[in-house]
Parts: C-alpha cells; sequence; structure tokens
C-alpha cells in the first residue's frame, strides 16, 4: 500500500514538472547541425520548462516530404523549415498556423524589428504565414590573385554581361591542344540564379504580378531580359570559358572555385563565411561583387532565397505556445547575429544589423557586407520580391533542362527559353488544378 | 486446434505482407485514379485520365524509351561477360579463389556508395578516369554532364553493380556440369569456342534465363540510386530513366495521382515479365 502511495506521487509530480515538448525540423546539414542543436540548447537553458528536439531532416526536399507525410499521418513535428519556394504550397496545403495571428496575440513581439526586404517575400497577400529565419540570395565571388595574374584590375570587377564575358574570357587559360586549364566562370547549374539574374534587371516571372496579386496560371520569362542571360550564359559555355556542374550540384562548383580552377563563381551568400575561410587556406584573396546584368537593363533587385520557420497546427495549445517562443528566438537579434556570421546568411532583423555595425564588424568583412548591401540596395518591386507559385520545384527543373539542352548544343537560346517557359507554364497548370 | 494453428503462425507474416505490401500497393492503383493536391487535402476522381496524360507526355515517353535501352543494353552486356569471366574462373588458374572474392566485391557495395565511387572516379578536373585518357590520349570528356556520355557511364557502373551476382550463378552451374560432356566433346574434336558456345551455354540456360529475369528486375527498380547519384537523370533530362522519372513525380513535384499511375504501370511491366518467366520456367528448366 506504502508502496503504491509513493508510486502515485512521484506520478503526479513528474506530470506537474514534466516540459512541454517540441520537435523542430531542419534541412542544414554538416556542422550546421550541431550549430543550430547549440541554438535550441541555448532556448532550453532560457526556458527549462520547454523541451526541444532537434532533428536534421535531410535536404530542403526531403524535410518538406517527411513533414507531408507526417501530417497525413498525424506526426507532424512543431516547427519545420521550410525552403522560401515551398511557401504557397504550405498555404495551400492550409496545415499552418500563420504567424501573423500569433504575432496579433503577442505584444512583446515587434515586427517592426525586421528587414522590411525579407517581409516582403514571405508576406502573402499582405499576410506573414511564417517565421524568416534563414534568408539569402545570390552574389559574385571572384578570385583577386587570379585577377592580378591575367592583368586584370582586381578591384574592379565585371558588372555588366558584356564585360562579364570579356574578363572570363581573359581569365581562361587554356594548354596546347584546347583543354581548359583554368576557366573565367562557374555556376552551380541551378534555376535558381536565373531567377535572380531576372529580378537583377526587374523583370517578372509569372504572370499576375509574379504571383502577389493573384493566382499566377502562366510563366512569363520569355522576355529580352531572359534571353539575355541565356544567351550570356550559352556564350561563355560555348566558348569553354565556363564550366558547368551537373544538375543542382552546388559543392562541385564551390570546389572548382576554391581549387582556384575557376577565377569566377556565383553562389548564395550562404557561402561567405566558408568562402572566406577557403580562400585564406588556399591561398588567394577573395572578392565579392553583385549580380551582373546587362548593361542597357533597368536595375532590379536581388531576391530572398533561404528558408523560415513554419509552425505546424494540430499540436496542443501549449505546445504551439511553447513552438512559438522557440521560433521567436530563433529570429531572434543575437541568434541571427551569430547565424550570420557563421554562414553568411544574412540578419533577418533591422537590430541585428544595427548591432553589427556599431560593432565593426563589416570594415573586417567586407564581403558580408556586399552580400548584405546587395539586398539593401534593391529596388522594391513585385519583381523582386520574388515569384510564388506552388508549382516552383517543377519549374526548377524545367529551367535547367532547357539551359542543359542549350549547353549542349541541342537547342539554341531562343529555343530553349521557349521549351522552359512553355514547360513552366504547363507545371503551374497542373498544381492549379490539384491544388485549387 | 490443428485446423486454425497454421493459419495463426502465419497471422504476423501476413500482417507485415498486408501492411506494407499489399495497402500501399492498392493505395496506389486507388491514387491513379485521382488527381491529389500536396498535402492530400484536396482530391478529385479523374479516371484514367493520369494514364491519357503519361502517354501524352513526351518527357515520359522519353524515359521509357531511355529506360528500354538501358534496361537492354546493360542485361545483355552483364550477362555475356558474367557467363565470360565465370568461364575464367572455372579454369583452375592458382589464385582464382582470391579474383572471385575480389570480383565479387561490387556487388557488397550498396548502390548509392557505387554511385559516389563512380562520380568520383569519373569526375572531369580530379577523376582517376580523366586522369588516364589524359595521360593517354590527351582529351578530357564530361562523363556525367555530357550526352551521350552520361548514359554509357550509367551503364558502365550498372554493369560493374551487377556483373557479380551474374558471375558467382554463372561459376556455381558451370562447376555443376558434367566432365564426361566436355570430355567427350573434346574426343570428338570439339575446340573451346565450340565447347563454350554451343554445350556450356546452352546446359546453362535456365540460369541464364532467371539472370535476365533478375538483372531486367534490378536494372529497372534499383537503378534509381545510381541514377540520382551520378546524373541525377541529366543532362537535360537525358538519363531520366522511369523510376527515376516516377521519384520526381511523386517526391520532387508532389504530383502523387501521375506518380502512382506510373508505378501501376511499372507494375503491369512486372507481372508481364513474371507470367513469361513462369510460363517458360515451367516448360524449359526440365533439362536433366
Amino acid at each position: 500500500m506504502r508502496k503504491l502511495l509513493l508510486l502515485s506521487i512521484v506520478l503526479i509530480f513528474s506530470l506537474v514538472l514534466s516540459a512541454t515538448t517540441i520537435q523542430f525540423w531542419h534541412a542544414m546539414g554538416g556542422w550546421r547541425i550541431d550549430f543550430l542543436q547549440s541554438q535550441a540548447d541555448a532556448f532550453m537553458e532560457l526556458h527549462p520548462d520547454i523541451k526541444v528536439e532537434v532533428q536534421y531532416t535531410g535536404s530542403y526536399r526531403d524535410t518538406l516530404n517527411k513533414m507531408i507525410a507526417g501530417v497525413q499521418a498525424g506526426t507532424a513535428p512543431h516547427v519545420v523549415q521550410v525552403f522560401e519556394i515551398g511557401t504557397q504550397m504550405m498555404i495551400d496545403g492550409e496545415v499552418a498556423i500563420p504567424i501573423e495571428e500569433m504575432m496579433e496575440a503577442d505584444p512583446s513581439f515587434d515586427i517592426g524589428k525586421f528587414m522590411p526586404q525579407v517581409l516582403n517575400y514571405y508576406r502573402v497577400n499582405g499576410r506573414l504565414y511564417s517565421m524568416p529565419f534563414n534568408s539569402s540570395n545570390a552574389i559574385v565571388f571572384y578570385n583577386k590573385t587570379l585577377f592580378e595574374k591575367a592583368g586584370l584590375d582586381p578591384n574592379d570587377p565585371p558588372t555588366t554581361f558584356e564585360s562579364f564575358i570579356d574578363v572570363a574570357r581573359k581569365l581562361t587559360v587554356k594548354d596546347a591542344s584546347g583543354n581548359v586549364e583554368q576557366a573565367g566562370f562557374t555556376v552551380s547549374l541551378n534555376s535558381w540564379f536565373f531567377e535572380q539574374l531576372m529580378a537583377a534587371q526587374d523583370a517578372p516571372l509569372i504572370n499576375q504580378n509574379n504571383g502577389r496579386t493573384g493566382r499566377p496560371t502562366a510563366a512569363v520569362f520569355n522576355t529580352p531580359e531572359g534571353l539575355a542571360i541565356f544567351e550570356w550564359w550559352n556564350a561563355m559555355s560555348q566558348e569553354g570559358t565556363m564550366i558547368n556542374t551537373k544538375f543542382e550540384d552546388w559543392t562541385a562548383a564551390r570546389n572548382l572555385f576554391i581549387s582556384q580552377k575557376v577565377a569566377m563563381l556565383m553562389t548564395s551568400t550562404s557561402d561567405v563565411a566558408l568562402m572566406m575561410e577557403s580562400a585564406e587556406t588556399n591561398g588567394f584573396e577573395l572578392g565579392s561583387v553583385f549580380l551582373p546584368r546587362p548593361a542597357d537593363s533597368k536595375a532590379g533587385g536581388a531576391i530572398i532565397g533561404g528558408g523560415s520557420l513554419w509552425l505546424i497546427d494540430g499540436h496542443p495549445d501549449a505546445e504551439t505556445k511553447a513552438a512559438w517562443e522557440f521560433i521567436k528566438f530563433m529570429a531572434g537579434t543575437e541568434q541571427q547575429i551569430e547565424w550570420h556570421k557563421a554562414t553568411g546568411y544574412f540578419p533577418v532583423r533591422k537590430d541585428s544589423v544595427e548591432k553589427l555595425v556599431a560593432s565593426g564588424y563589416y570594415g573586417d568583412y567586407p564581403d558580408h557586407l556586399t552580400a548584405l548591401l546587395q539586398l539593401l540596395l534593391s529596388v522594391q518591386s513585385y519583381n523582386t520580391n520574388g515569384a510564388i507559385t506552388g508549382a516552383f520545384p517543377e519549374i526548377r527543373t524545367v529551367v535547367t533542362t532547357a539551359i542543359e539542352k542549350m549547353i549542349a548544343g541541342e537547342m539554341t537560346p531562343v529555343q530553349a527559353l521557349e521549351y522552359a517557359e512553355k514547360g513552366a507554364t504547363q507545371a503551374i497548370a497542373d498544381y492549379n488544378e490539384a491544388n485549387y | 486446434m490443428r485446423k486454425w494453428l497454421p493459419y495463426l503462425l502465419l497471422v504476423p507474416t501476413f500482417l507485415i505482407i498486408v501492411l506494407f505490401i499489399y495497402y500501399p500497393a492498392v493505395e496506389a492503383f486507388r491514387l491513379s485514379l485521382y488527381r491529389v493536391s500536396t498535402f492530400g487535402n484536396k482530391t478529385t476522381f479523374v479516371g484514367i485520365q493520369n494514364y491519357i496524360n503519361l502517354f501524352n507526355n513526351e518527357q515520359y515517353l522519353s524515359s521509357v524509351r531511355l529506360t528500354v535501352v538501358y534496361v537492354g543494353l546493360s542485361v545483355t552486356v552483364s550477362i555475356f561477360l558474367g557467363f565470360i569471366i565465370a568461364m575464367l574462373l572455372t579454369q583452375n588458374v592458382p589464385g582464382t579463389k582470391l579474383y572471385r572474392t575480389f570480383l565479387f566485391a561490387p556487388y557488397a557495395v550498396s548502390p548509392a556508395i557505387a554511385g559516389t565511387l563512380w562520380t568520383f572516379l569519373l569526375n572531369p578536373v580530379v577523376g582517376h578516369v580523366n586522369y588516364v585518357f589524359m595521360k593517354l590520349f590527351g582529351v578530357q570528356v564530361e562523363w556525367l554532364t555530357s550526352k551521350p556520355y552520361a548514359f554509357y557511364a550509367l551503364i558502365f557502373a550498372t554493369v560493374w553493380k551487377i556483373l557479380p551476382f551474374n558471375m558467382i550463378f554463372y561459376i556455381a552451374s558451370i562447376q555443376n556440369i558434367s566432365g564426361d560432356l566436355l570430355e567427350a566433346a573434346t574426343l570428338d574434336g570439339a575446340g573451346v569456342m565450340k565447347k563454350t558456345w554451343r554445350i556450356i551455354f546452352p546446359l546453362v540456360s535456365p540460369i541464364t534465363f532467371y539472370l535476365v529475369i533478375m538483372n531486367i528486375v534490378s536494372t529497372m527498380f534499383t537503378s534509381f540510386a545510381i541514377v540520382d547519384v551520378m546524373t541525377r537523370g541529366g543532362p537535360g533530362g537525358y538519363t531520366t530513366n522511369m523510376i527515376y522519372r516516377l521519384y520526381l513525380d511523386a517526391f520532387t513535384y508532389q504530383k502523387k495521382g501521375p506518380a502512382s499511375a506510373q508505378s501501376v504501370i511499372m507494375f503491369m511491366i512486372m507481372v508481364v515479365v513474371t507470367i513469361i518467366y513462369f510460363a517458360v520456367a515451367e516448360r524449359r528448366v526440365h533439362y536433366q
């Protein structure tokens, strides 16, 4: 009898003291797994009553698939990181609690402290659905040492398509039998760069103002702006001044640049920290510059890439509240500063930037500044806010396929662009049919 | 007591099979008749529209064509190569056992690892294959990113991967052939070529038949990992075979209806292959 009493006392106590447990799924591989775990640990120290189970669930696409399966099976996590192009999908799936709702109920939270450029991407129909977390865009890194060797001014990197082609030519070294020993330029074969270069010219990808003022029904990038990008890409590929990688192979492109096989690289700003470190260990001087665009084009800007944190619906209120505390923490001033320094994803908050500027950080790390300035100096329009459609994953494949066909010589830039636009329109139609 | 005990003992197995094989299979059939939204919250019955769309889809048809060539080529090559290597390994040369062990190694490697291995070897800049090519012929080949080399690379890796399986089966069956037959042939004046192709190869035909079926299954279904790791279906969708197309539609584009329809089509193909196998095996396997 006494044992039973003791047992029940223990049980009651453990129930009262038990922490609210929430799950957080993310897609940040490599050393960033440990980094996010340490952030969660810091959060748990501040909130001893909340336990966060952090889980790395593979790439963005894998994470999305696991979450979809989890939602259908009723085992979805509380917080999940979704890539930017999954935004419309998540909204259409009606599985998340819009952050806007949580914000309104929580007076301690001030959205005014967030960067408008970032909010403009994630706000759909005037509503903020997810918490901005890791944001990046594309920039060009270049090897100043190789620039000097080629007799180019290391402080005058190319900023137009025309000069870019010219500089790439000068940076290319071929051996006697015509094999490329050093190339001018490389980029991971990824539609994201096409999107970024379109925004740099302030041109739209899909109709309904990039899907921002209504449901998009067609792709609209078969324009002079789109053609300029395809022709630029094609010109360098055919001349052999550019090395192409396989589909979405970020690592290959990065390694070509780090090993100094290639003098210029277009990649994500989330690689800034990695690039600075690699340049130092490999003994070359690193430079960074905004995305190039045709000399006669309109000035645009950078689109937000990366991911945001979603609150999945269907959990008990206490857990949802705990999850809200957690995502507020992850998007907090200090966390965003640490995240920025460690990776290159820029802070999604103004007060983080303020602190960084005050501490003189950008004087020491000019490449971080390039990444941030490109975003801050961007024209804000529907075109630079980025297209929004659930068909994005397929559109990306269609665009890269078209580019591959073009660089293989199967299609001219004109044909490839037409092929890409047609395929993208079909993908949008398919998505709309299935989801509305 | 006697009557229901056997059934009771079957229940655990049956439960697992139903849960993990029959239920998903039936579900795939059902979903192939629907249009399903990303999160499955909206489903519309569309009849056989998914199938009609597939057969009007140029990308899908090209993946079917590629699969036919890919399966045909890699199965043929690995059957013949497997047989020839097995012949060599049954010649009682010293160290045969060591060779066998080494040659069997690729089979023990998982397809994803095999793909990664070949990706390293075929890397245009730092890969060993190109290093040799560069030294010998002074050319650089972009194995995984250009046409038609990406396809050759895929065939090569696939053959490398399934060859040991065929080899082992052939070794076993060649060793089973009675020495009398071959001695008699030698006395009749048959040369090595004649003995190999007129006596041994026909005698192992049931094994060949079995291997062809097994190879078709593995090249159709398990080639996913090799394609995903080596080429990701590129360049420009050129090496996207049926199983990779299915993966793309199901898990990259979230088109569950069309993806289910594709899995049903693959299922039908396997049904046909299995029927042929049983029909032929029934009639022809009894050779002794």
